[in-house]
């Protein structure tokens, strides 16, 4: 440690900053000696020379014991041993979101892998489709928490509960509840097999009020869809909506792997540089000659507005510009608005 | 509701209709009611068939004990994502993108068991034979020997002779795991030879062997074995989520934070004066000349 004499540079000397920059101390932060050293603190594992252990089981003697795959989810992610037939029900809740044709997550992996990545960043680009739209667990799982929470401390009915979320959210791709499978029957179908095993629980009873009200409430046929199907029976397996959106993005990258081994086998790879975009898919500004740069200050139009009106008519002018990102509105905590 | 495809590809993996989901011909809630597991579905993913019970028991083991590794680089790199607080999918991509060439190189490791098997065939060598060729090949090059060698599990991976014997006992040992016990016995007697240490098999020399053994390609086998290792990192990620601070560097907490100030340890150049702009251009030229800059160049 030590200081260096220096005069402030730049801005530096500005008397509003928060201290004195010109003496500032130079070196790093020695070690804390008031508190213990870093360690990783984990609730879900630790390991020693000998041993990985998960919750608290040894995962080898945990599958000399017989169990597997979709038991460890349970250890990993609920500290239990499912039941059998909870074990049955994710399986057939996987199965059911490997694999999804030439979606997002497929694409994704495809066009990572077309650029001669390791595989591993192929199937990882391939979670990356997973958000609020694309396979939204999280939204939709705490969506359900939030309802049955208002049931139990607003006095009213599952149905009145449900009637409200269709209202506020038909069309959102988080109800769980849309169009796409008005001729699939596989979303009912797992939550047939679920109550079949008799796992179906107060989320699938809850998903199921929501259906009927969202089908109340549109102008268009709507049902059940794989977003409720899965997220409410893994909500009854006891996961949370966290751990189903990381279970389920990780699920379906097996699926994108198969997607980003067959793009090479099938297509190839593409070069930096390769790849054209025709003229005919552009629609921005028309070609036009290159300013000279001693023009700059005559043909720059400054970005700065001063009335909260002058602000207002700039935002609406820039949403016109597509790929300027205005036209944009996303959702953040709004403590205004309280329920 | 626009469902046109988001873009057209000739694909032999799935196809996905406004009736069904149909993976290499089965439907996926045929498949599901059925009573087949999540690890039947990987072979017909991946393989375009239905597995005999023992092969399924395997894949089944393997999965369900590569799951959970604890503290190991994809771990960490999820934990240390999820401290910035993005999407949750970003910290478990992330995870998985760990995958390299030291964590976990499994399709390396079954290219270079492939390469030694055509030659085994070839060369009309057996696997014992050729397996010792393999050792001496790449410890002649100063190469390490894929598959052998842990740097936390210094007595051996604690899961990796129990593949090795599930294997056996199920009956799957074929040519991955004869040629992997080869490499692995004169791999053993070389460094004894050599009077350097025991260095045992790891996951990837027994796992990705049984994956071999199981039939899956040496790019479809390192996606089963990684991506698998995603669920896991994905429960430390949420975990890191709800229990810990997010940014990992609170003074609030106990104990020294991951990223506490204090535990950097910088060993660069010392501090130094920012050249003005009209020093720069000689400031520049004789920081070119000296070359001392050149030992810091990354």
């Amino acid at each position: 440690m030590g200081d260096l004499d220096k005069k402030p540079v730049g801005n530096l000397g500005d008397p509003r900053l928060l201290y004195d920059y010109a003496n500032r101390k130079v070196g790093t932060v020695p070690p804390d000696t008031t508190r213990p050293y870093f360690q990783w603190v984990s609730e879900v594992a630790y390991k020693n020379v000998h041993r990985i252990v998960a919750r608290g089981y040894d995962t080898t003697e945990f599958v000399e014991q017989g169990y597997g795959l979709v038991d460890m989810l349970f250890v990993d992610f609920q500290a239990r041993i499912p039941l059998i037939e909870e074990e049955k029900m994710l399986n057939y809740v996987m199965i059911l979101t490997l694999e999804d044709g030439l979606s997002m997550p497929a694409g994704i992996s495809r066009i990572v892998a077309k650029s001669k990545t390791f595989l591993t960043q192929a199937c990882g680009a391939s979670i990356l489709a997973f958000g609020h739209a694309h396979g939204a667990y999280s939204a939709f799982g705490n969506m359900l928490i939030e309802g049955l929470r208002r049931v139990e401390q607003e006095g009213k009915t599952k149905r009145e509960i449900a009637l409200e979320l269709a209202q506020e959210k038909l069309g959102d791709p988080a109800l769980g509840v849309s169009d796409l499978m008005l001729k699939d029957p596989a979303a009912k179908r797992m939550f047939a097999q679920a109550e079949k095993l008799h796992v179906a629980g107060k989320y699938v009873a809850f998903t199921k009020e929501i259906v009927k009200a969202a089908q109340q409430v549109s102008d268009h046929p709507v049902d059940l869809d794989l977003l409720g199907a899965t997220g409410a029976t893994m909500m009854d397996l006891g996961f949370t909506p966290e751990a189903i959106w990381g279970i389920l993005a990780v699920t379906r990258s097996f699926g994108a792997g198969a997607h980003a081994i067959e793009e090479i086998e099938r297509e190839g790879m593409v070069g930096l540089g390769q790849a054209l975009t025709p003229k005919e898919d552009y629609d921005g500004p028309e070609d036009r000659p290159v300013p000279p740069l001693g023009d700059r200050d005559k043909i720059a139009k400054p970005a700065q507005t001063y009335t909260p009106d002058e602000w207002r008519k700039a935002l609406d002018e820039r949403k016109k510009l597509h790929g300027s990102g205005f036209a944009i509105v996303e959702e953040i905590k709004d403590p205004s608005k309280k329920r | 509701m626009d469902r046109e495809p988001l873009f057209r590809r000739k694909t032999a993996i799935a196809y996905k209709t406004e009736e069904k989901t149909v993976l290499r011909g089965y439907d996926l809630s045929e498949m599901a009611e059925e009573g087949y597991s999540f690890c039947d579905a990987i072979f017909v993913l991946f393989q375009g068939r239905i597995p005999t019970l023992a092969e399924e028991k395997l894949l089944k083991y393997e999965m369900g004990e590569f799951l959970e590794h604890s503290m190991s680089p994809s771990a960490a790199s999820a934990i240390s994502v999820i401290s910035g607080r993005p999407n949750l999918p970003a910290a478990v991509a992330a995870s998985i993108m760990t995958f390299g060439g030291a964590h976990g190189p499994g399709a390396a490791h079954g290219y270079m068991m492939n390469k030694y098997l055509e030659r085994a065939r070839v060369e009309g060598k057996s696997l014992d034979e050729m397996g010792k060729i393999l050792v001496d090949e790449y410890m002649d090059a100063g190469e390490p020997v894929m598959g052998l060698g842990q740097p936390q599990h210094l007595d051996g991976d604690p899961r990796a002779e129990p593949t090795h014997i599930k294997q056996e006992e199920l009956g799957l040992d074929g040519v991955y795991l004869k040629l992997q016990r080869a490499i692995e016995k004169h791999f053993y007697a070389r460094r004894e030879r050599e009077g350097r240490s025991y260095v045992a098999v790891n996951m990837i020399g027994a796992g990705n062997t049984a994956l071999s053994d199981l039939g899956f390609s040496p790019n479809a086998a390192w996606c089963v074995g990684s991506v698998c290792r995603g669920y896991s990192c994905a429960a430390h990620a949420v975990y890191t989520m709800k229990k810990g601070h997010a940014w990992a560097a609170s003074k609030r907490e106990p104990m020294v934070q991951m990223l506490d100030l204090s535990t950097i340890k910088y060993i660069g150049p010392e501090d130094r004066e920012v050249p003005s702009q009209e020093e720069r251009q000689e400031y520049a030229r004789k920081q070119n000349e000296s070359g001392e800059y050149e030992k810091w160049v990354i």
